[in-house]
């Protein structure tokens, strides 16, 4: 016996079947092209954009991300039974193409074919169970969705679309194969290599011969219609994801990781800034609208969302997507709420675990640009009290600028201003330069440096604020006075390197400061210190500690530092009990995106939620390695009430108190 | 109608303040400089009222150096119309009588219909600069507003009196308000209007082209205070503070006598 199959067994190969196929099929993909090209117009009317450079590295991410499901299989459970559903069903289109290819293609012209012998056995266990895989995973995924109801999953009519019309579609696929094994498999061994199908047969056998056909023909007419049906409702619902978000891992944010675009502050012609209707934004953020599946990973992790804030990352990505594609001419701000969009710590928590490689921020930013440069508006009257603090002294918490280098007295340091010829600039940052509490960071670092024989400078007076938390905020242009002058300040020093201990400073300095022709190193001081440690030019003594560590938001997810405090730490002898929420899921305390400068007065505090988290794992120290993260943990620790139980260092204080 | 908002510029009061050499004022040096708080409040009503009036030219004039255009850019970024930069750098020599008519000499052919000025300046604290200039212009001034409101030539403004009590005063322009903290919420210059106030008339006067009068006071001496006193932060181990507390109260109060 031939180990194969009668391709287009039973309802005939012929005009009669192919014509009305091939026809349906066209059509189907007619209407598919037709409603994607008006979708295209759609995202054209968003600004102009490159996303299509460095292309190897474009498509190894789409292929990454596609195929092998990394980002969509991050999150277990749900993320893996997508995995496993795409597999199968990607396994049953690819099996449904050879035999295209085969029956239409190859065999009719060429008279080859290579659905036989052990391929063909092959092709059919694996497509066999690829159907099996695809029907378990979509029951799974189904009684989520229905039954289980995680919180915050909103069920609308695509989702029960697509759950119906995939389940009939894999369904009519093993009726159809068991019809066709009931007549022309059973009791062969050929039928071992489709045991669904076999077990579809076995139940279906006592129909006879007759019906079988009857059936099978029925249903498999069914089942392309099903097909068509599938095809055709693509760009209607969100099955467009398939093609949408996709092209997303291509046209995917190649960084620096949550870097701005910087505002042409000389373009004399620009009449608007920031976002406020939807031609302000890009074609991708438009684009970014129709790749979103509505998975609320995204919301799951928002600080803002999990602390009762009218934020979503997802809901605002939803709602800019509604103004653009059914209300192209309304007010997006209007659309996102205004409370929501203030609501933003800029964490990154929502754009790092986004299966479909949307940017959340960037839009939040762009809105918050327009309110704060168009309109002179802020979240409150605290901020814009920042703000023009920020503009008179240089720093958002009003001290007097020429106070910022007192702390170094009796460290035996000067400002480069006295002598500037030092081994590393310490860019030190507003909190560590006035506050009471951040200032014993700023003197750890530099008694380690000193103990590692590296000689530091600091700006003083003359540093200005790296304008970080204005820049989130919105106000660009505050952001690019302030960075102008710290950038020539620091050229003009001949700087060799930079070394900050504010992840704030340091993404801003390495990052964002680029884009005005700065091109010193900078350094975060943990992975300075590090360095120092390894190369045996500080030495400290391991003494213990039980402790737990958070990862700031501009350390861990802006910037991937995740091993270089650790190993400080451990180090300095601590041993780290992890909270839940580390690394990449760690969760903000809340000062990011420029929100220290306001008071959260909508919901709960989102310091003492992550206070609450660092006692959970019994450790007496908390320890962090920003300064917006130690003051709002000082701060969380107290509204907590937990000062018994919990107090918190910052890594430079750890290592100095053991020091050789 | 033409409008005149007066302003000052004074160093931010978190500077860390030294006295010069004569004693009489403070250095320079190490200044953080910023529009006086009380004439914040005089730009905003006075951008206000343009914006009620619509048909209105408004012009900001501040005495001082070369950097207080810096700080009348804001003012225009705020939406004055134009500025009126008097030069001067002994600005701080000159007493409230000299400012007050350099400032009366400006306007007296202008034809203002209303002039605003803070209630005083943070620096000097003198209150007295806009009354003067309303004398000398022999117009109706009404000082510390906390309310501003103008229909038809006639203003109506709100004073705040001791122990809270509020004062209703009406006045029929041309007239001189001076403003208080309380009157509004100064606005935070957008950036178009930043870019636009780059490209707005501008002019420095010459003091000597306006000056004509004679001081009639000067300021003796400046000195800090002396300490005396002071806050005491008890910090250590709970039960140690509570017996350090008492002993406190015993030695130097009468409170547990």
């Amino acid at each position: 016996m031939e180990l194969t199959r009668e391709i287009y067994w039973n309802v005939g190969h012929g005009v009669g079947t192919l014509l009305p196929m091939y026809l349906l099929t066209f059509a189907a993909i007619a209407v598919l092209v037709t409603a994607f090209k008006k979708r295209i117009k759609i995202y054209k009317q968003g600004q102009s954009v490159d996303r299509l450079d460095q292309m190897p590295v474009r498509i190894a991410n789409l292929v990454k991300n596609v195929l092998l499901q990394s980002k969509v299989t991050l999150v277990k459970g749900p993320g893996l039974a997508h995995g496993l559903f795409f597999w199968g069903f990607f396994l049953l289109f690819l099996g449904t193409c050879l035999i295209v290819v085969q029956a239409d293609f190859t065999d009719l012209f060429f008279g080859v074919k290579f659905l036989k012998g052990n391929f063909y056995l092959l092709f059919s266990v694996a497509l066999d169970l690829a159907g099996l895989v695809a029907v378990v995973m979509l029951g799974g995924l189904f009684v989520r969705r229905y039954f289980v109801c995680p919180e915050g999953l909103e069920s609308k009519k695509d989702d029960a679309i697509m759950h119906g019309l995939l389940f009939a579609i894999l369904l009519s696929g093993f009726v159809i194969e068991g019809a066709r094994m009931a007549v022309t498999e059973l009791g062969t061994s050929l039928a071992y290599w489709s045991p669904v199908g076999l077990v579809f047969a076995k139940s279906m056998a006592g129909l006879g011969e007759e019906s079988l056909r009857s059936v099978h023909s029925l249903i498999w007419w069914f089942h392309l219609l099903l097909v068509m049906a599938f095809i055709v409702l693509i760009p209607f619902t969100k099955f467009r994801h398939i093609f949408t978000t996709s092209l997303n891992y291509l046209f995917e944010d190649l960084g620096p990781t949550g870097k701005l675009v910087s505002i042409d502050m000389e373009d004399e012609d620009a009449e608007s800034f920031g976002a406020a209707v939807i031609t302000d934004l890009t074609w991708k953020d438009i684009f970014d609208t129709d790749a979103c599946t509505q998975c609320k990973r995204c919301q799951d992790r928002c600080p803002a969302h999990n602390s009762d804030k009218p934020l979503s990352p997802m809901k605002i990505i939803n709602q800019i997507g509604e103004v653009a594609f059914e209300n192209s001419e309304s007010n997006l701000i209007e659309a996102c709420d205004k409370d929501a969009i203030w609501s933003c710590t800029t964490c990154l928590a929502c754009q790092e675990i986004c299966p479909a490689s949307i940017e959340h921020v960037k839009k939040i930013v762009d809105m918050r640009r327009n309110m704060v440069l168009m309109e002179g508006e802020f979240p409150g009257e605290e901020v814009m009290a920042a703000m023009e603090q920020t503009e008179v002294n240089g720093n958002p918490l009003g001290l007097g600028y020429a106070s910022r280098g007192d702390w170094i007295e009796e460290l035996g340091i000067k400002p480069l201003s006295e002598d500037p010829d030092v081994d590393i600039l310490y860019f030190v940052g507003c909190y560590a330069s006035f506050d009471k509490r951040n200032i014993k960071i700023a003197k750890s670092f530099v008694k380690l440096c000193q103990a590692a024989g590296i000689k530091v400078g600091i700006l003083g007076k003359e540093e200005k604020c790296c304008g970080e938390p204005m820049r989130k905020m919105g106000n660009e242009y505050l952001y690019q006075s302030l960075a102008i002058e710290n950038v020539e300040l620091i050229k003009d020093y001949n700087v060799k390197k930079v070394v900050t201990t504010c992840p704030h400073c340091f993404n801003t300095l390495a990052k964002d400061y680029r884009d005005l022709d700065f091109d010193v190193e900078v350094e975060s001081y943990t992975v300075f210190l590090e360095d120092l440690l390894k190369t045996g030019k500080l030495k400290v003594n391991a003494e213990e500690l039980h402790c737990t560590y958070h990862d700031s938001c501009y350390m861990g997810r802006h910037n991937d530092i995740y091993a270089a405090p650790r190993s400080l730490i451990k180090a300095a002898g601590g041993q780290i009990a992890e909270m839940d929420k580390n690394r990449s899921e760690a969760f903000c305390c809340s000062a990011g995106g420029g929100r220290i400068m306001a008071e959260e007065k909508l919901g709960d505090r989102i310091n003492v939620k992550r206070v609450e988290m660092a006692v959970e794992t019994g450790a007496p120290t908390m320890i962090s390695n920003c300064p917006f993260c130690l003051t709002m943990f000082e701060d969380g620790i107290k509204g907590a009430d937990v000062e018994d139980k919990l107090s918190t260092k910052d890594i430079a204080e750890v290592l100095v108190e053991r020091l050789n | 109608m033409k409008i005149l908002v007066c302003i000052k510029q004074v160093p931010d009061m978190e500077s860390r303040f030294k006295l010069n050499s004569e004693s009489n004022w403070y250095e320079g040096t190490d200044l953080a400089w910023r529009m006086n708080e009380y004439d914040e409040y005089a730009v905003e009503q006075a951008v206000q009222l343009k914006g009620q009036v619509g048909d209105a030219d408004l012009t900001v004039l501040s005495i001082g150096p070369d950097r207080v255009k810096e700080m009348m850019k804001k003012a225009l970024a705020m939406g004055c119309d134009r500025g009126a930069h008097i030069a001067d750098d002994d600005y701080f020599k000159k007493d409230p009588f000299e400012i007050a008519s350099v400032i009366a000499e400006f306007a007296k052919d202008q034809g203002f219909d209303l002039i605003f000025t803070g209630m005083q300046s943070q620096d000097r604290g003198s209150g007295q600069v806009g009354v003067l200039v309303a004398e000398m212009l022999d117009l109706p001034s009404i000082t510390t507003i906390v309310d501003f409101a103008f229909d038809g030539g006639q203003i109506t403004v709100k004073r705040e009196l001791e122990g809270g009590i509020k004062s209703v005063i009406k006045a029929t322009a041309p007239a001189l308000v001076t403003c208080q903290l309380g009157l509004n919420t100064p606005r935070y210059p957008t950036l178009p209007n930043i870019m636009k106030a780059k490209r707005k008339e501008l002019l420095s006067i010459p003091i000597s082209d306006l000056l004509k009068v004679e001081g009639k006071q000067e300021t003796a001496k400046m000195y800090f205070p002396e300490k005396k006193g002071g806050g005491l932060v008890l910090e250590g181990d709970v039960a140690d503070l509570t017996d350090r507390l008492i002993k406190i109260l015993k030695d130097k109060t009468a409170v547990l006598a």
